[in-house]
């Protein structure tokens, strides 16, 4: 199997402070990867590294098979780059629906760099195919926001917007989908659908999922394989049925500055708020 | 997160001026300003340039007198048979007012006809011209710098000359009439045009013409879905303010020959016909008001 991702000797900083520090990791294409791990781990950075939206400082960064690092023998061109953005499937924090315009356009965004030739200048006046408009309606209507397709994105709800963004992406059609939190703006029962639609977007063959979980109870169902991360390192890398509770609660209670500390004992913590666990909430 | 790029130290030490920080430099600017006004002021007595006229209380009167009677009641009220007579008694001309000033009306209704289409093509050309500047010169579209700078200083020029002396150089150019007024108004708006389009665009919110390049689109689908949409509704109300702005502009242009009301007003303050000048004064409100109402409806609608 391909590799859809690769790093090697990776470093990124800010200052003097080391963000991400990856001797080696490598992502198959087609994988369920979940990054976990405290605030400032570097999760959101390896994301953002892998989305071309970050420079690796040193090492060897390569995404579905183009070389992005500072080790590349050429930066990438300007066709290149559009052709790995368009591979590249981004849900994150920061990435904004476009306000003025209705859900549907802001799903059939997502499907842009697909029209060829005369669709493609047509899309300027935004006029799509028709069977385009079918599948941004179709895939709205999975997410349980048929009425709201002509709705402007500003009047959407928060969690709307979310799953407005998940339906651009699923439009991309992208063979590296990288999701950075997807569900923090979610109530439970959107958290079930968004992951749920997620998962079935990430489940096409080819497809590779990289994203950022912090609630546990979702690991199994975006990832069939854990990174817990730290101080900006890789401290373990899992399959997720060998995921035991106790491991992840010392990633997250680990005190900062001590990377290969050993799991603190938290038997003082009254049973009910103890840590994550792997049971479904 | 914050990137891998290091912010130096701009928050630090600025060079320049030993100026005081906070509430004592507000004091020290405002300190300066009264004595530049003071300073202004001193000069312009000092020349003895500032007085009022020799009996301004009564001209003050005469003029408002006449404008109370705006000469536009003459078309219903004024005398249908006025005799002008010689000392001896001669009749020189008899004359029926309210056909003269109802054929005064009629040239009112063509000249503002002329100042409306003059404002509307002026308008419009600067538009269309200030828009591809107001691309190159918004900074966060990132143009390359040579052609930003260019940009910018054609707006800055254009901006700084005044209607009424692009007006003077045009009609010498192109002659007499509307086309130097259309192109006077052009000249000139597409400076206001460019500062405003270039702040709309910079005021965008570019996480989401972020998020529509990394679907990867192409350039132009990045400006048609990112940018366009979320300008659009600026651009017109801009465009409504302007236009409006160069309605009242274009009146004063018919004083250098450019065409329009401004001609008719020359007209009546060189022959001291402040009657006939109400009447234009009222065209002239009329019309910016009007103008005004209609375009809020519209700013409003696009919200």
């Amino acid at each position: 199997m391909t590799a859809a991702v690769v790093l090697e000797a990776v470093r990124v900083r800010a200052g003097a402070r080391v963000l991400l520090d990856v001797p080696q990791l490598a992502i198959a294409a087609g994988e369920r990867v979940a990054i976990v791990g405290p605030n400032g781990a570097g999760k959101s950075t390896l994301l953002r590294l892998l989305g071309a939206q970050l420079a690796a400082e040193a090492g060897r960064v390569q995404v579905l098979g183009r070389e992005l690092g500072p080790g590349a023998a050429a930066p990438l061109g300007a066709a290149a780059r559009r052709a790995l953005r368009r591979d590249t499937g981004l849900l994150m924090q920061g990435l904004h629906l476009v306000p003025r315009l209705s859900a549907r356009e802001n799903v059939l965004i997502g499907a842009l760099a697909r029209l060829q030739g005369a669709q493609a200048w047509r899309s300027w006046l935004r006029w799509y195919p028709p069977a385009l408009v079918a599948e941004a309606d179709a895939a709205l209507a999975t997410l349980g926001l048929a009425g709201r397709a002509a709705q402007r994105a500003d009047r959407l709800s928060g969690g709307e917007r979310q799953k407005v963004a998940l339906a651009r992406v699923q439009l991309q059609r992208p063979r590296l989908l990288l999701a950075d939190e997807p569900t923090s703006a979610l109530d439970p029962a959107a958290t079930q659908a968004v992951c749920q639609a997620l998962a079935a977007i990430a489940a096409e063959p080819g497809r590779t999922l990289v994203s950022v979980v912090h609630d546990p109870a979702l690991l199994p169902l975006l990832a069939t394989r854990v990174l817990g991360m730290a101080e900006g390192r890789v401290c373990w890398d899992l399959p997720v049925a060998e995921l035991s509770p106790a491991r992840l609660q010392a990633l997250y209670t680990r005190p900062a500055g001590e990377p290969e500390a050993p799991p603190r004992p938290v038997a003082a913590w009254p049973a009910a708020t103890r840590g994550p666990t792997l049971e479904p909430r | 997160m914050t990137t891998g790029v290091p912010h130096a130290a701009a928050a630090a030490a600025t060079p320049g001026l030993p100026w005081p920080r906070g509430r004592a430099g507000f004091a020290a600017l405002v300190l300066l300003y009264a004595g530049l006004v003071l300073l202004c002021l001193g000069t312009l007595v000092a020349a003895g340039d500032l007085n009022i006229g020799r009996n301004p209380w009564e001209n003050l009167l005469k003029t408002l007198g006449e404008f109370a009677r705006p000469s536009v009641l003459d078309v219903w009220f004024g005398p249908e048979r006025l005799e002008y007579r010689s000392d001896d008694g001669t009749v020189l001309r008899v004359e029926n007012r309210r056909e003269v000033e109802a054929g005064f009306l009629a040239a009112v209704a063509r000249a503002t006809w002329v100042t409306f289409q003059i404002a509307t093509l002026g308008s419009l050309l600067a538009a269309l011209l200030a828009l591809p500047l107001a691309l190159l010169v918004a900074r966060n579209l990132r143009a390359p710098r040579p052609l930003a700078w260019a940009a910018k200083g054609v707006l800055d020029v254009s901006r700084a000359v005044h209607t009424l002396v692009f007006g003077l150089i045009l009609v010498g150019i192109v002659g007499l009439g509307p086309t130097a007024g259309v192109l006077a108004i052009a000249l000139h708006s597409m400076g206001t045009y460019g500062k405003l389009f270039a702040e709309s665009i910079e005021s965008l919110d570019m996480a989401a013409v972020d998020a529509v390049r990394a679907t990867g689109a192409s350039e132009p689908q990045v400006f048609f879905h990112g940018v366009w949409p979320a300008v659009l509704p600026q651009f017109v109300g801009h465009h409504l303010y302007v236009w409006e702005f160069n309605i009242r502009d274009s009146t004063i242009l018919g004083l250098i020959g450019a065409g329009g009301l401004g001609l008719l007003i020359s007209e009546a303050v060189s022959l001291f016909q402040w009657s006939r000048l109400a009447t234009l004064l009222i065209v002239v409100v009329a019309l910016v008001m009007v103008f005004d109402a209609v375009s809020r409806r519209i700013r409003e609608a696009l919200q």
